[in-house]
């Protein structure tokens, strides 16, 4: 069943910044003993770090949306993005409830996230489904 | 790096050459302090355990950073990759080995991009990553 009051509820991240360092460290860590590719670039799912963990911290916090970190499963994770994003970039995150609904004892929670740089273009969109066991609250 | 061949050559059926890589504990807790998702699954081997897992797993964005890794060297820059997106099926555990494979299913001359579908397979032969799909630029 639809649940509208947490519908639409908006969580924003202004003026992460696209650290050189913590993006090479990313990309070490990615590249384990393998190395790193690329190492003058940012790799594409950096938006975990200036997109989803600042935003998803606060809809993790936000007792009225009631997402339990036990057995919470992240189930799918798409990214876009339109302009590259560099390292020395500011940016705003956000991320919006777009659905969430229990089925068969299963609360499904669709995140729209964005990011926009220091320029104003949107560098990232994302799309994420989160998964958890009961209804939450 | 392997470069793509240009545009006109890229084909519908083209194979991305795949990309394995082995991820152990140690890589798992460098990409949680590289990344900030110190989610216990991940790192405490009771807590996993006592959440009804076999042991920690990987984050399931490390895998997706590795499928993206195999995305960008076949387009031959992490810029070109332009889209990116998956299902985390299964978990993928500590010590496992993960291969990204993918193919080319469009390609649009006139845009001068090309879309991938893939996956990503564990050396336990689970399927971890499914519903893959990428678009990338082929030039510029």
């Amino acid at each position: 069943m639809p649940d509208e009051p947490r519908t639409g509820r908006r969580y924003v991240a202004p003026g992460q910044v696209v650290a050189a360092e913590r993006a090479s460290r990313f990309a070490a860590a990615v590249g384990g003993a393998d190395g790193t590719f690329s190492p003058e670039a940012v790799p594409p799912t950096f938006a975990a770090v200036y997109c989803l963990e600042p935003t998803l911290a606060q809809v993790f916090a936000d007792p009225e949306l009631g997402i339990r970190l036990a057995g919470l499963i992240h189930a799918e994770q798409s990214f876009e993005w339109p302009v590259p994003v560099h390292a020395g970039d500011v940016v705003d995150a956000s991320a919006e409830v777009a659905s969430i609904e229990t089925k068969r004892g299963l609360t499904f929670v669709t995140l729209i996230l964005e990011a926009t740089n220091q320029a104003g273009e949107t560098v990232c969109r994302g799309r994420s489904l989160l998964l958890m066991r009961g209804e939450g609250r | 790096m392997s470069a793509i061949p240009p545009p006109s050559e890229v084909q519908v059926g083209d194979e991305m050459a795949p990309l394995s890589r082995t991820v152990t504990q140690a890589q798992i807790a460098a990409y949680a302090e590289a990344s900030g998702d110190h989610n216990p699954i991940h790192l405490d081997l009771e807590f996993a355990r006592r959440v009804g897992l076999p042991g920690t797993i990987a984050h399931g964005m490390l895998e997706m950073a590795i499928l993206a890794e195999a995305v960008g060297r076949w387009a031959g820059a992490y810029e070109r990759v332009r889209e990116l997106g998956c299902r985390f099926s299964k978990p993928l555990l500590p010590g496992e080995t993960v291969t990204c494979t993918g193919r080319v299913v469009a390609v649009d001359a006139e845009a001068g991009t090309a879309t991938l579908h893939l996956e990503a397979i564990s050396s336990r032969g689970e399927r971890v990553l499914t519903n893959g799909r990428a678009v990338v630029r082929l030039r510029g």
